[in-house]
This record gives C-alpha cells, sequence and structure tokens, in this order.
C-alpha cells in the first residue's frame, strides 16, 4: 500500500536546495580514511607524545607547538593575488592599493577608505577630509568637515553617491563632490559604516544611536527602519538585495520592504561578507571562518580554523577566493573556497604596510 | 527500503570529491526525502529546510560514513527525527502567520487532500511511522532501527495510525 498524497512545491524546493548542497560540497575538507596500520601509528604517536610530555626538552617542544600561531610555510611577502582585482588596505597611518602582482601603491596619509562601486575611485577619509582619489592616489576632489569616517560609495556608472559620516551625522554627496547635504531628520548614526544597496535608486541602510537599522532612500522616504537591535558591529548589502545586519549576539537578513528573511545567534562575529553572487556569506569569528548559505543562514561548511583572532573577511570578485587577516599572525591567509581547497598565506604583513592594515575591499578586476 | 543499484560506486566517488556523483546521489535521494518532511510537518518551507539539513550533515559526515551501509536509511534517519522534533515544537508554540505570507490559490479537493488532512490529524510520531511505513516503503523492523523504537511500539502506532486514517477518510 502507497499513501496517494501529492507534495506541493516539489520541484521548485529541489531547484532551491541542490545550489546550497553543491555549495557545501564544493568547500568540504575531505578527511584521509583511516589505512589499517592506523594503530600502529596512533601507539607510535601516542609513545612519542607521552615521551615529549615527560621530559623537559618534550615539554619545551609542545608548548612551542601550542604558541604557535599563523599558517606554516607562508610567503615571506605579498608577491602575488591568487585571483584577479585589486585590494584596499588601510593601516594606523595610511591607506593603500594592493595590485594583482603584489606591488602596492601608498595613496596617502587617511584613516579610512572605500572602493567606489566599479573601483574606479577611492573614497579616503582624514578627521576633516573626505576625499575622493584615483586608485594610483591622484586626488580628484576633498572636502573639508568635522570629525569625518566611514565613507561608503555606492551607485552606478553614471551616478554615484558618497556617504560617510561626520560626527554622528549621515551625509551624502554626489560621486564628482556636489550636493553634499546632511541626510536631514534621521536620527544620529551610529560609528557603523553606511551601506548601499547595490544598484540604482540610491538606497542606504545605516545604524542609529538608538540601536535600530534605517533604510533611506535619496528621493527622502524611508522605506524601513528595524526594531531596536543590540549591539549593530555592520550592515550590508547582498547583490540579490538582502540587507545584512551584523549584531553582538548573531545576525539577521531583510528583505526589500523590511521582512525579516532570516536570523541566527551566531556570537563573537568579527566580520561578515557577502559573496559577489549573493548566494554565501562568509563569516569570521574569534578563531573560525565560516560559510553560510545567505537566504537560511544555515551553515555550509568551516572553511578556516586557527588560534585567532581574525580581523576580517573579504571575496575576491570572482567570488572563488576568501581574504582572512589574521593580526596575531601578522599574515593574511587567501582560502579558495570554489573547487579543491587551497590556502595561500602571507607573513610579515605589518612590516608591508606600516601596521597591520584592515582591508576594505577586493575590487573589480 | 532497497538500495539504489550503483549506491555504493556513487558514494565512493563522492567521498573522492566528485560533484558529480553527490549530485546523483542527491537527485536519487531528495524527493523521498523532501516529500517525508512535509507529510510529517506539513508546512512545505519547513520541509525544504529539514530535508536540506540533513543533506548538509550528509555532505559534513560524508568522508566518515561506511560504504557497506545503505545511505538511504541514514539520511531519512535524520530527516524524520528531525520532522518530528520540528512538529512536537510547532504543536507547543502559538505560532502567527507571516505578514507577506500569501494564501494558497483555491483550486478543487482530491483524494491526496483528504489523505494528507487525515494524516495532518494524527499526533507526530504516529505520523512518522505510518510515512516511513507507506511513503518511504521502510519495513516495520527497519523502522525501529530508524526510530529507536521497540518493534511491538513501531507495529502498535502502525495500527493506530491506520486505524485513524480509515476512519478520516472513509
Amino acid at each position: 500500500m502507497r499513501l496517494p498524497v501529492n507534495v506541493p512545491d516539489e520541484e521548485q524546493a529541489v531547484g532551491r536546495a541542490w545550489p546550497v548542497i553543491a555549495a557545501a560540497f564544493a568547500v568540504r575538507e575531505p578527511v584521509p580514511r583511516p589505512r589499517r596500520r592506523a594503530p600502529l601509528l596512533a601507539a607510535i604517536a601516542l609513545a612519542v607524545a607521552v615521551a615529549a610530555g615527560v621530559t623537559s626538552p618534550g615539554r619545551a617542544v609542545l608548548g612551542q607547538i601550542r604558541e604557535t600561531v599563523g599558517v606554516e610555510h607562508a610567503a615571506p611577502a605579498l608577491f602575488s593575488l591568487p585571483a584577479p582585482g585589486r585590494i584596499l588596505a588601510v593601516s594606523r597611518s595610511s591607506a593603500w592599493v594592493v595590485q594583482r602582482d603584489g606591488s602596492t601603491r601608498l595613496l596617502g596619509p587617511y584613516s579610512d577608505a572605500a572602493w567606489s562601486p566599479f573601483g574606479r575611485f577611492v573614497a579616503a577619509t582624514t578627521p576633516l577630509q573626505l576625499a575622493a582619489l584615483e586608485p594610483d592616489g591622484d586626488k580628484r576632489w576633498s572636502l573639508a568637515r568635522p570629525d569625518v569616517h566611514l565613507p561608503a560609495w555606492g551607485g552606478t556608472k553614471t551616478d554615484t553617491r558618497i556617504a560617510y559620516l561626520t560626527g554622528s551625522r549621515l551625509h551624502v554627496v554626489a560621486g564628482d563632490g556636489t550636493g553634499d547635504a546632511d541626510a536631514g531628520g534621521l536620527p544620529a548614526a551610529a560609528r557603523v559604516r553606511p551601506a548601499w544597496r547595490p544598484g540604482a535608486g540610491g538606497v542606504l541602510a545605516y545604524a542609529d544611536t538608538r540601536g535600530r537599522v534605517t533604510v533611506y532612500a535619496l528621493e527622502g522616504n524611508v522605506p524601513f527602519r528595524t526594531g531596536r537591535l543590540a549591539g549593530i558591529r555592520s550592515v550590508a548589502w547582498s547583490t540579490r538585495g538582502s540587507l545584512l545586519v551584523v549584531t553582538r549576539t548573531g545576525l539577521a537578513t531583510y528583505g526589500q520592504q523590511g521582512q525579516r528573511l532570516a536570523r541566527r545567534g551566531l556570537p563573537g562575529i568579527r566580520d561578515a561578507a557577502y559573496s559577489p553572487d549573493g548566494r554565501s556569506l562568509a563569516v569570521v569569528r574569534a578563531g573560525e571562518v565560516l560559510l553560510l548559505e545567505a537566504r537560511k543562514l544555515t551553515t555550509l561548511g568551516r572553511v578556516f580554523a586557527g588560534r585567532g583572532p581574525f580581523a576580517g573577511v573579504s571575496w575576491s570578485p570572482d567570488g572563488r577566493w576568501l581574504l582572512v587577516s589574521w593580526p596575531a599572525a601578522d599574515q593574511w591567509v587567501f582560502i579558495q573556497v570554489v573547487g579543491p581547497r587551497r590556502v595561500v598565506a602571507v607573513s610579515h604583513i605589518a612590516s608591508q604596510f606600516d601596521g597591520f592594515p584592515r582591508v576594505e575591499g577586493w575590487c573589480c578586476p | 527500503m532497497a538500495a539504489m543499484p550503483n549506491e555504493k560506486a556513487l558514494l565512493r566517488g563522492a567521498q573522492r570529491g566528485s560533484a558529480a556523483d553527490f549530485e546523483a546521489l542527491f537527485r536519487a535521494y531528495w524527493p523521498r526525502s523532501y516529500r517525508a518532511a512535509y507529510l510529517v510537518v506539513h508546512d512545505a518551507a519547513a520541509a525544504e529546510d529539514i530535508a536540506q539539513e540533513a543533506f548538509l550533515a550528509a555532505v559534513r559526515n560524508l568522508d566518515r560514513f561506511d560504504r557497506r551501509r545503505p545511505f538511504a536509511p541514514w539520511l531519512h534517519r535524520i530527516v524524520v527525527n528531525r520532522a518530528i522534533d520540528w512538529a512536537r515544537s510547532r504543536a507547543l508554540r502559538a505560532e502567527l502567520e507571516s505578514p507577506d505570507a500569501l494564501p494558497a490559490p483555491e483550486r478543487e479537493r482530491d483524494v491526496s487532500d483528504t489523505t494528507l488532512d487525515a494524516l495532518a490529524a494524527l499526533p507526530p510520531d504516529q505520523r512518522a511511522v505510518v510515512v516511513l511505513r507507506y511513503v518511504l516503503e521502510y519495513t516495520p523492523g527497519e523502522i525501529a532501527g530508524l526510530l529507536d523504537l521497540p518493534r511491538g511500539t513501531v507495529n502498535s502506532r502502525l495500527r493506530r495510525g491506520l486505524d485513524e486514517l480509515k476512519g478520516r477518510v472513509s
């Protein structure tokens, strides 16, 4: 006997599920299967471990291993990037652009920076100035304002806007430096970088000092505002139009009308970044890098772990590599997450950038 | 429930990293996993989540999986147990309708709807046993193994479940 039942949505469900499962399969790390001589090897390993633990030199060796931080066999300098594009990095006193061939260009003494939507320009700030720069450092224009920070550049190839904070006020200026204006009447902004929704329309999300995220359109209306959220750390849009809010307790996503799409408790997130296709989300916690499925925030896999803390994560423009900043190890770690797993680490990062830098984006081949 | 003929070869290929082999396993086992989850939880979105989570668990544990064992019971055990948990927890909480949920389109009811309604009226544990027996076609002995239940309990849940279904469908 079989039950005569029709189940709804079968075809659509399989179409939605397979990309998620395939992505998880692509990033899994195969575990070598144990061989028959494993018991013997295990016994030898145990004997070595015991011997190492009970003798003085042995204890020293174990201590050294426990203290080791970083990827072994890291390249001593950044000779090249593993994928096309250029990296924008900001150290304690200056902003830099790293080219595909590993060469670096000092943009100047800027404390914060962000790529324009297609990587043609950089918005950079000093405490008293917002500037638009060519990627080789030439200044196109600048604007003097007090306590300038956290620029975000959005828009299309023909119409761009820069949002930035001056004190706790959110300002928006055109990409050519004209029409600077306070985004009037809005609640004061928290020290969280605003985020433009990709594409046209001039839609901006920012965190306010009351603990809410407001989505603001240049036309003047407020499409939606979230409820109070505890400890907002960052906001970001996916290329599919979902808004991600990272808080100190986890993350949540919202649709274009403000409906909450998913929520997940995941304390200790230090950084999160959507993949260029918007399907995946890389999340950095103290000692691990996770890949989440963007729609439901389910874990696809743990792509990297180590004695953190890790500081940030960025996607390569082709969506195949992640760049994880690891200040304690003085390393940048490049992890290939599509295709066979590869990890390429580069050490001595701080000495190449005048202090260990924040990565502000890997943009645009 | 019989395994697909080339299952071991596909499992071996998937363990060695063949996405094509894993996709073949997915295509073979997704429909019944989704169907089983749906028939226990009666919620398409939740069923999709549950089946998807089961496959994600399969991905995570693929390298540890013993190829001498059949794949489907292992997968369906995850699906059905998660579905039972979901159905129980849903029964315990008053759930508000999502404001953006759209009403289902009107259509004529058929025997499938009647059976679904009858199935939905069963308690989750009974529903799961009925689904495992009459949708996934496991034997009572296999169901006992999948759900960690005594064989007698499986038989009695099946008997009571069928009696209930007959009463509601007829």
